[in-house]
This record gives structure tokens, sequence and C-alpha cells, in this order.
């Protein structure tokens, strides 16, 4: 999809970053260019993963539709032109339609596909509530402190559908599922700088942060969140020593 | 005129220096010193210096035995064999002071503890390939295993060390009259025999064998240099001084390959790139050590850093191979 | 050049061999015996991981019959393991599971292992020993539980065992016992640098380079370590020690069978109250019975509690071996808080093992501190989807917040709290009412609750930790709170009213069914449990072969220590590395 130069993050100056290829720190650097290296195993996983995400089977389309504008407000891709853009809802979808586990589901929780088909109902119903229109219809500020409400853990409406989802676990357990996708593609790797898989060859330079000669050194430029984003900067939970055990006692 | 005054600043050959000297007059420092040298200069020559060089074999095997110590310890003895090494540094220190000391030991024990540790650096040289065969991605991962598998040329390095002490055991003691050393055990074996020793024996003890240590400086460094090359790449050149024993590994090599053609090169490039080496290994251990020291933990972790901070006797042994260079100039040419 | 761009003779290709791989050189050679249903077998050990691949090596070794069943996969290290986070969850324990009380521990991934090796396959290998001190918990400070046995009972399989893994660490390690390892220390990643900066500004000593049951040097057919940070994604170069490469060859070989993909249903009490063997559902998912003169229960702290309360029958309707009413109380976790630390400098957490330096400075009792035990401190390297997940619950950073953070991921450096939680007789392991795992047998439910000297001993230890990051340079820190190991759930003693089995691993109801594996630990230190595990497995087996047939004809309960049995390790264990210090 297009990006709205009002959703992209932006300079010094407050000028909107063009997206591009490869956002981050790292420019030119490539994972996938280093291949050869891996092992046949890892390289038959991850580049499945880039190549051939699996198809959306559990979630109906009009669900599909609105869990992906989701994705693209908790785990925003703009600054990345679309061919560039890294699937997220296939993987979550693949897991969901398999009846994987985390291992584990909270007692006052729904099983996994449940709890995201209740949440997708909530957050129809909260716009509505809010707006009088669906999720998929509201601005994208609306839509952003909508979900915001949620990441807080006082969503701003259909409270019926929270009491049977509780809304902490529940926001774990989605980004927990949006991260796994994303930080999983190699594309997101050459983006903060991570090696990639490292197996038969890995590493020498293992002190001082120094790279290896395949790795790229960083280079950092002026990069700010969109104005008006809400999912940006938080209270470190515990910048200096007194303050109390973190409350988020559900993420072990 | 380097071939009849050299100063050679290195602690090994100034004690043989003071060891010889007998003042006839009032003497001064600076006389003494350039008298020394004149002597040392001269006993290398004519091959009259086994106590000397049974001594620095001796004391060097004390650094060339903490170093594949504590490079062992860093692949926890996992072989057995790793042991022999070190107990074989031992043994070389040992058998080195006692040459010094004794011509029967120089001419036996000596002999054949360099002999066999000389063997064992040739054998580990064949375990280390072995070892970097082994690693995940074998041999088809060059560098990255050369760097993080077992230092591939450390072996022969220490087995030039050993050389050394080989070399010094077909010495003549110092003491020895400069013409005809040869014993009348020897002489009288030769008669029986009808047979003259062996040329290369002949030139061993009357130190004409310049060519043959030209060709041993130009392997050793290289075996030094290739390993500073990569374990200074392990660490990114972070320091530009770490380019110094990668650059000049190639100057000296030269100049020592070309000793074996030109007497002139011996006399002449030899000794000053030699000197040179010697200076910077000098000045690589200072900046080792003071690496060691600004590892994380510094002096409270310092057996850990001392064993896998920067190898503070690598550097040494680089200088080792610019005090071979220097060895080499001041010997006789082999008779062609 | 070439050979920078790609290996020599190009891309590294898939196996062409049939071989069963386990590491670049170690295979599984020879046929593995197979035992049919019907056939008596000594010894029936219901998962093969850290305790059962001791167990059934040592067994085997015994002369015993022996079958190891376990409900996950016989890994082929080279064509099952990918050196990728995302792609490892096979690794882990992520059949279905409910989790409650006020603070629920999250299992999968963190804490349960699935496969032969079990856990041993992704732990981080830290491999610290016990202090004396964790065996007499109630009586030096009032809380918890004493253990039987003593530490000088465990110490010579700690030392057996520190050989048959090996673990490399420092020459001289001065916490708890004093001793010293083996195999020579790791060299640092930025990670221990950091905790040894923290640490040597503030005053605290520090082990450098382990205690860590990766190899420092190469051994038979394992190769040395590669530094590749994958550890929790199961080792593909074999330096990590799991059983699946330390003992199950070994035991293949004295004829053992491992009979993977076969999930134990329920344990068949037969006559004279003695177990008879074992309900299972075979690979094809068909139900099917092994007989067996004595079962052994080793599937860690959640299996084995659900296995023993599966098995309830009108004898013991409360759970086998449960007349004490404790099968699956007094679980126990770690505190595991994640301290993550962002510096100026690049720290490249992903290089070197996640577990390269710690320190036990903290893990005794301080009567100045108004908690009991204590905690150590450790490096952890978290890879970027569970450094995301951690950033995600420590800054409470999502959307484009969680991006930047993300972009920064070289900058931060993690340490890993490690704190004694106490055990605390409702957090339980219980069977739920409601959901059934894909067999239909009923799931565990885990109830878990931080009680006030946990609590106490996690907002101090985090404090300390967080010290420790600011004293090495940290412009801004933050953590997430989270727990880490699992032990309890049946634990031994002296008392069949209080405990479930005794200090050998027999139930006290019934003579030839053990429970042997991190369950039977009544208090569990601020120690990785790993090593004790393994250490508690060799104990039970040179009790079990010193007791010889007497296990499966006798009810008598002859608690003679056995002696320790060195010559059955396995083979290449003894003899190597250096001399240790005591």
């Amino acid at each position: 999809m297009e990006s709205d130069p009002a959703r992209l993050p932006v300079d010094a100056e407050g000028k909107p970053l063009v997206p591009r290829p490869q956002p981050g720190y790292y420019p030119k650097f490539s994972t996938l260019s280093q291949q050869a290296f891996w092992d046949a195993a890892t390289r038959t996983v991850v580049l499945q993963r880039v190549t051939a995400p699996p198809p959306v089977r559990f979630f109906t389309a009009p669900e599909a539709e609105i869990i992906q504008r989701v994705i693209e407000h908790v785990l925003p891709q703009d600054d990345r032109v679309p061919e560039r853009q890294i699937p997220i809802l296939p993987f979550i979808d693949e897991r969901l339609f398999a009846g994987r586990t985390p291992g584990y589901r909270f007692e006052d929780m729904p099983p996994d596909g449940e709890a995201y088909r209740l949440f997708l109902r909530a957050v129809d119903l909260m716009a509505l509530e809010a707006h009088g229109a669906q999720f998929l219809r509201l601005p994208w500020h609306e839509a952003d402190v909508l979900l915001q409400s949620v990441h807080d853990g006082k969503p701003s409406g259909a409270q019926d559908i929270w009491k049977k989802l509780p809304v902490k676990h529940f926001w774990t357990i989605m980004m927990g599922d949006c991260v796994e996708a994303y930080y999983a593609h190699p594309w997101a790797w050459d983006e903060i700088g991570f090696g990639g898989p490292a197996y038969p060859r890995a590493y020498f330079r293992l002190e001082g942060g120094a790279p290896e000669p395949w790795e790229s050194h960083e280079r950092h430029y002026a990069w700010d969140l969109p104005p008006g984003c809400v999912s940006g900067e938080h209270e470190a939970e515990a910048a200096h020593t007194d303050t109390p055990t973190h409350g988020e006692t559900g993420s072990h | 005129m380097l071939r009849r005054k050299p100063l050679l600043p290195i602690l090994g050959l100034l004690l043989v220096g003071a060891l010889l000297y007998r003042p006839r007059r009032r003497p001064t420092a600076r006389r003494v010193f350039v008298e020394g040298m004149e002597a040392v200069a001269a006993h290398i020559r004519e091959g009259r210096f086994q106590r000397g060089l049974s001594l620095v074999a001796g004391l060097s095997s004390i650094l060339a035995g903490a170093d594949v110590a504590s490079e062992h310890y860093r692949g926890s003895y996992n072989q057995k064999i790793m042991w022999s090494p070190v107990v074989l540094s031992g043994a070389m220190t040992v058998a080195g002071v006692w040459g010094a000391f004794s011509t029967w030991a120089a001419r036996t024990v000596l002999r054949w503890t360099s002999l066999a540790t000389l063997i064992d650096g040739v054998v580990g040289f064949g375990f280390h390939i072995r070892g970097i065969a082994r690693k995940p991605g074998g041999w088809r991962l060059p560098v990255a295993n050369i760097i993080m598998g077992p230092p591939i040329f450390a072996p022969l390095l220490f087995g030039v060390a050993a050389y050394l002490g080989l070399v010094a055991s077909y010495l003549r003691p110092e003491e020895s009259p400069v013409i005809d050393p040869r014993t009348k055990a020897a002489r009288l074996r030769d008669f029986l025999l009808r047979r003259p020793p062996p040329a290369w024996r002949v030139e061993l003890r009357e130190g004409r064998f310049q060519k043959h240590l030209a060709a041993v400086t130009m392997l050793s460094t290289f075996f030094s240099g290739f390993e500073a090359l990569y374990s200074h790449y392990k660490t990114n050149f972070k320091y530009k001084a770490q380019w110094t024993p990668v650059i000049m590994t190639p100057l000296l090599m030269g100049a020592a390959g070309a000793s074996m053609k030109s007497a002139r090169v011996a006399r002449t490039w030899l000794p000053g790139l030699s000197l040179l080496a010697m200076l910077n290994g000098g000045v690589g251990f200072f900046y080792h050590m003071r690496g060691v020291l600004r590892r994380p933990g510094g002096l409270k972790q310092l057996p850990y850093n001392l064993i896998y901070g920067p190898p503070a006797f690598a550097p040494l042994l680089f200088a080792a191979c610019g005090f071979y260079g220097v060895l080499a100039s001041l010997m006789r040419r082999e008779t062609d | 050049m070439s050979f920078l761009d790609t290996p020599v003779g190009g891309a590294f290709r898939a196996l062409q061999d049939d071989d069963h791989h386990l590491g670049p050189m170690q295979r599984i050679t020879g046929t593995m015996r197979c035992f049919r249903d019907d056939e008596e077998v000594d010894y029936l050990v219901v998962g093969v991981g850290s305790a059962g691949g001791v167990l059934c090596q040592r067994l085997a070794r015994g002369g015993f019959k022996v079958v190891g069943m376990e409900a996950g996969r016989f890994w082929d290290s080279e064509r099952d393991w990918v050196s990728d986070e995302a792609g490892s969850h096979g690794l882990y324990w992520e059949d279905p599971r409910v989790i409650g009380g006020t603070d629920p521990l999250t299992l999968g991934a963190n804490n349960c292992g699935k496969g032969v090796g079990g856990g041993s396959v992704h732990w981080a290998a830290f491999a610290p020993r016990f202090h004396p001190s964790d065996f007499e918990v109630y009586t030096r400070d009032g809380v918890g539980a004493d253990w039987p046995i003593s530490y000088q009972d465990l110490k010579p399989y700690y030392e057996l065992l520190e050989l048959e893994m090996p673990v490399a660490g420092p020459a001289w390690y001065p916490w708890g016992d004093p001793h010293g390892y083996a195999y020579g220390p790791h060299p640092m990643g930025e990670v221990g640098n950091t905790l040894i900066r923290g640490c040597t500004k503030l005053g605290i000593g520090v082990s450098v380079g382990g205690p860590v049951a990766i190899l420092s040097g190469s051994r038979g057919d394992r190769a040395h370590c590669i530094y590749r940070g994958f550890c929790i994604q199961a080792c593909k170069v074999g330096a990590k020690a799991s059983t699946l490469i330390t003992h199950v060859p070994d035991a293949l070989v004295h004829g053992a069978e491992v009979r993977d993909r076969c999930m134990a249903a329920r344990i068949e009490l037969g006559k004279n109250n003695r177990v008879a063997g074992v309900h299972y559902f075979d690979r094809e998912g068909k139900a099917r019975f092994q007989r067996a003169k004595a079962v052994i229960v080793s599937g860690y702290a959640i299996e084995t509690p659900r296995l023993l309360l599966n098995s309830a029958c009108p004898e013991y309707p409360q759970g086998l071996a449960n007349s004490s009413g404790t099968v699956g109380k007094y679980l126990m976790a770690q505190a595991g808080n994640v301290i993550a630390g962002r510096f100026d400098e690049l720290i490249r957490m992903y290089k070197a093992p996640p577990a390269h330096c710690l320190t036990e400075e903290f893990y005794e009792t301080d009567p100045k501190r108004d908690f009991a035990r204590g905690f150590a401190i450790q490096t952890v390297g978290p890879l970027p989807i569970a450094f995301a997940k951690q950033m995600m619950a420590a800054k409470g950073v999502w959307g484009w917040g969680l991006r930047r953070t993300m972009m920064d991921y070289n900058h931060w450096c993690a340490l890993g709290l490690l704190g004694e939680i106490l055990p605390w007789e409702d957090n339980a392991v219980t069977i739920s009412a409601t959901d059934k795992d894909q067999f239909g047998l009923p799931v565990a439910h885990v109830t878990f609750n931080l009680h006030d000297n946990d609590k106490k001993l996690i907002a101090y230890g985090k404090n300390v930790v967080m010290d420790v990051m600011c004293a090495a340079g940290a412009e801004e820190v933050v953590q997430e709170s989270r727990c880490a190991h699992l032990v309890g759930a049946a634990r031994m003693g002296s008392d069949p009213a209080t405990s479930v089995v005794d200090g050998f691993g027999r139930t006290h109801d019934i003579a030839n069914l053990f429970v042997c594996d991190g369950s039977v630990m009544p208090t569990q230190g601020s120690a990785n449990p790993g090593l004790t595990i393994q250490a508690l497995a060799a104990r039970t087996a040179d009790y079990l072969i010193s007791q010889g047939t007497a296990i499966f004809n006798t009810d008598r309960r002859d608690m003679t220590p056995p002696p320790v049995r060195r010559e059955l390790s396995p083979p290449g264990t003894h003899g190597d590395g250096v001399p240790r210090l005591k």
C-alpha cells in the first residue's frame, strides 16, 4: 500500500523520511547475501519464510482485513517500500490454523484462536461505540488511539468482550506473535544489524561490538517518530534502581 | 661497517659479551660495551658461541613454553599430546642452561632435546591443520577457521626456537681456539673411518652458515607474521600500530631471502630490518601488556586477561625472528 | 576474494547420507536394540531428557534391559535443527497446558524441552553446582525445606558429571564449595565484558568464562564452541553438552532402547502394590502397553506430576504415589528477571554463547537483608525475537516505539538475575478439568504465586543487577520480570507424609516406582538446575545398580549409600583436560 507522508518517521528537521527498501542503521547489510555460509536445513527454513509465506486459512477474509489493519498499527512498516514490507498476518494465521500454542494458555483466557476472534469483535465494537464506524473505516490516528487503550490495558469500550478476554494477556500474545513474525525475517535482521544464522560459519569478533568482515558498520542518522503517532516512546519502567517490580508478571 | 661494529641491544648477547670481556685497560662503560660486542661478533663469526646460544635457546624456551601452555589451556588440553610442547619447552630450558655450562650437555642433552622439540613442532603443525579441518565447515571456511581454530603456524614457530638449540649443539664453545678446534677423539675417528667430517658440520662449527640461517629467518618471520596478520585481522586492526608487524613481515622476509643470494644484503638490509623487527616486537610486547591490563577487570582478572587478552609473548616471538636475522648477518657465508 | 564471499567449493549443501548426525562429526552408529511390548524390561524410563539420558546410559552399562520412552523426536542435529529463532519451536514442549495464579509461569520455550535430550538440548548450559547450604535451607534459615541428602552425598557426582559433559570454567571457582574446572574458561563476548566491568567497579567478584557445559576444546567427535550464540536453539556444533550427545549414544551402544515419539499416558499399578508398566501412545497414535519390572519417571517438573496424577487408580485415588498429597506441590521456578542496558557503544549481544560469565557473590542468606536466601547474576544474550518481547514488557513499547528500540538492538546488553524462589505448597501442578491434549489426556494446570520472601528477594536482586549495569556505563537501564527453570513438584524427603520420594528417588508409596529429574528437588538455590539434575540421576543409577535385582523382587528399602562408579562414565570422560584444583 502507499504510505501516507503523515505516517512516516521524520528526520531532524521534521521532514518525512522517504520509505526505503531497508530502514535501520546498517545500509547495504544483507544477511541473505551470506546464505551460502548457512547450513542447508537453516537455509531451507529461512528461504521458505521469505519466498513462500503460508496462505491465510484460519481467518476469514473480512477478519483478515481487520487483523491486517491492526498489525499495521502495532508493528508499522510505512518506512519500508511496499515490496519490502514483511508479511506478519500469514504467520499468525498459520499458528492459529495449526492450533499451535506458545506452550501455555492463561487460565482466564480462551484458546488463542477464539481469543483473536473475540479481539476482532472488540475492536469493531469499540470503534462503533466511540466513532459510530467500523474499525476499518476509522481515520489512522483514531485507530491508533483505540489500540493504545488496549495496549494500556484500559480498553475504551466493548467491556463485555474484555471480561472474557483479559486484555493484558491478549496484548502480550498478539504482540508476541507479531514480533515473532517480523524479527524472524532476514530483512528485519538487516534493519537491526543482527547477523542471522551462524552455522557452520560463526563469529570471530566477539568483543567490543566489532562487526565481522561480512557485517556492516552502524551509520546512525536522525530518525524520529512520525508526528502525532501514539505508539511512540514510553517511560522507561525503571530508569533508576528503587522502582518496584514491574507489573507485567504475565510475560515471564 | 655494520659487520665490524654491530650495536645489538639484546640481553643475551650483552650477557655473553660481559662474560667474555677481559679488561686490559681501565674500562669505561662505552669501551666495555664496544669491545664486548666486538668479541661477541667475532665469536659468532667463528662459530665459537655455543654457551651463549645454548643459554639464549634455554631462556627463550621459557617464553615459548609460557605461550604454548596458555594457548593450550585455552584449548583445555583436550588431547594429551597438547602437553608435549609444554613438557619439551621445560626440558629445553634445562638443556639450554645446562649446555651453557657444559659442552658435553650442549652436544648431547641439548641436541636431542632440541631435535625432539623440532619434531614435536612439525607433528603439532599436522595436528593444528587437522584441528582446523575438524571445525564446523573445516577448510571450506579458511578465514573463520584459521582465526578461531588452533593457531596454524604456532607449532612451527615453536620448532624454530628449538632449531636454535640444535644449532648451538654443533657450535664450538666460546673458549675454543680460533683455528681447528676439533677434538682428538673426532680426529681419531675421522682417521680410522677415512672419512672427513660432513661439510655442514664443519661449516656450523666454523660459523659459516649465513644463508642457512637467513632461510630460517625468512621462514620464522612468515610464521610469526602470518599469526600477527590473522589475529590483528580478528580485532579488525583497531589500532593502526597493529599493521606494523604485518608490513614488516614481507620486508624482513624479502631481506632474508635476498641474503641467501647476496652477501651485501646480508650485511646491510638484513641486520637493519632485523633490528627494526626486534624493536617492533619490543614495542608490541608493551602494547599487548597494556591491552591485557585494559581488558575488563584489568588486574583483578589478571590470569584470565593474560590468557585471553592480546597474547603477551607473540610480539616477542616476532622479535626473535629479528634476532635470527641479526645472528645471520653476523655469520660467515657457506663455502661454495 | 572468493573465499570471503562463499565457502570454498560453494554453498553448504544438504547431507547426502542416511546417517543419524549428532553434530558435524558425531553419528549414531550401529542398530538400536528394540524390545517388544510384552517383554518385561528391567527399567522403563519415562522421558529421555537431562536425567533420563543419564539414567538410560548408566543402567544399560550396569547390564539392565532399559527402555527410554520419549514423547518428542530423536533429533538428527544436522537435519532437524536450524540456526534460527523462529524455526526452533519443535525443541520446546508446546503441547497445551493451562497456567494461572497471581504470577502465572509461562511455559514452553522458556523452560520445557521435548525430544531426546529434553531441556538439555535447549538450555544455555550454565552449570554451577548447588552450594552446601542449599541442602539444609530449613535448618539454616527456617524457610523452605531440607534435603534428605547433603552436598557431600552429591559432590562426587558433581565432579563426575563436570567431566562427562564436560563443564568449562575457571581454574578456581570461589563460591559454595570452592573447586576448579578441568576444561578452561571461554573467551568473552561483550555481554560478559559488561558484567565484568560493572562488577569490578562495584568490587563484586565475578567468574569469567564459565562454569558452562560447552566445550572449550574439542573432545572426540565433538567440536570446540564456535561462539555463534544460538545455544537455546540447540547446538548444531555439538559443543554444548546435552544428554542427546553425551549419554544417549553410549546408552544405545550398551543395549538401551530409546523409543521416541511415544507419549506415556498412565502408569499401571499391578499386583502387590507394584507398578507393572506404562500405557502409552506410539508414534502412530496407537495405544500400547510396555511391561517393566520398575518404572522411573523423568518427565520434569510439569509432566512428571501430570503423569502421576493421571495415573490415579482405586488404590491411589488422588494420584499414583500420592498418599502424601504432595505430588504436584512445591513447584519452583527461579526469578529470572532480565535487566537490559543501553550503551553508547556497540555490544552485539548475539555473539558468543548467552552463558559465559556470572557471579554468585549474593548467593547465600545475608542477615543484613530482609529476606532469606539469595541470587546470582548471569549473562544472557537474547536474540531479536526474544529481545523484542523483553523490550515490550520492560519498556511497554509497541508500534513505532518498538521499531525504534529494536533498531538499537546492537546497543543493548542483557544480564539475568537468577534468584531463589522458595517452595510453597500453593505453587502446584494439578490436572486440568477442561483441557485435553492431542491424545485426549488431561493437561497440566500450573498455579504459581510469588510470596513475600520471593518478592523482597526479586526487588533487591534486580536493583543490584541494575546497579551493575549502571556501573558498567549503561545510559538507560530497564528490566523485565520473568522466571526461569522449573523444579520441585515431586519432592524428595525423609518423611513420607510430606514428600513423594526418598533420597534416591524411590517413591515412598511404591517400591518399584521412581522419580528422577528436577521435580525431586525440595529447594533449588540460585544455581541453574541442569548439572544437579544429571548428578542426581547418576547417583540414583549407582544406587539402582548396587541394589541389583532387589528392586524387582522385594519392597525392602535399603538406604545404604552406593559406591561411586566412575567406570560407568561414557568413553573419553576421564584423563581429559587440565588437572583440576580440588
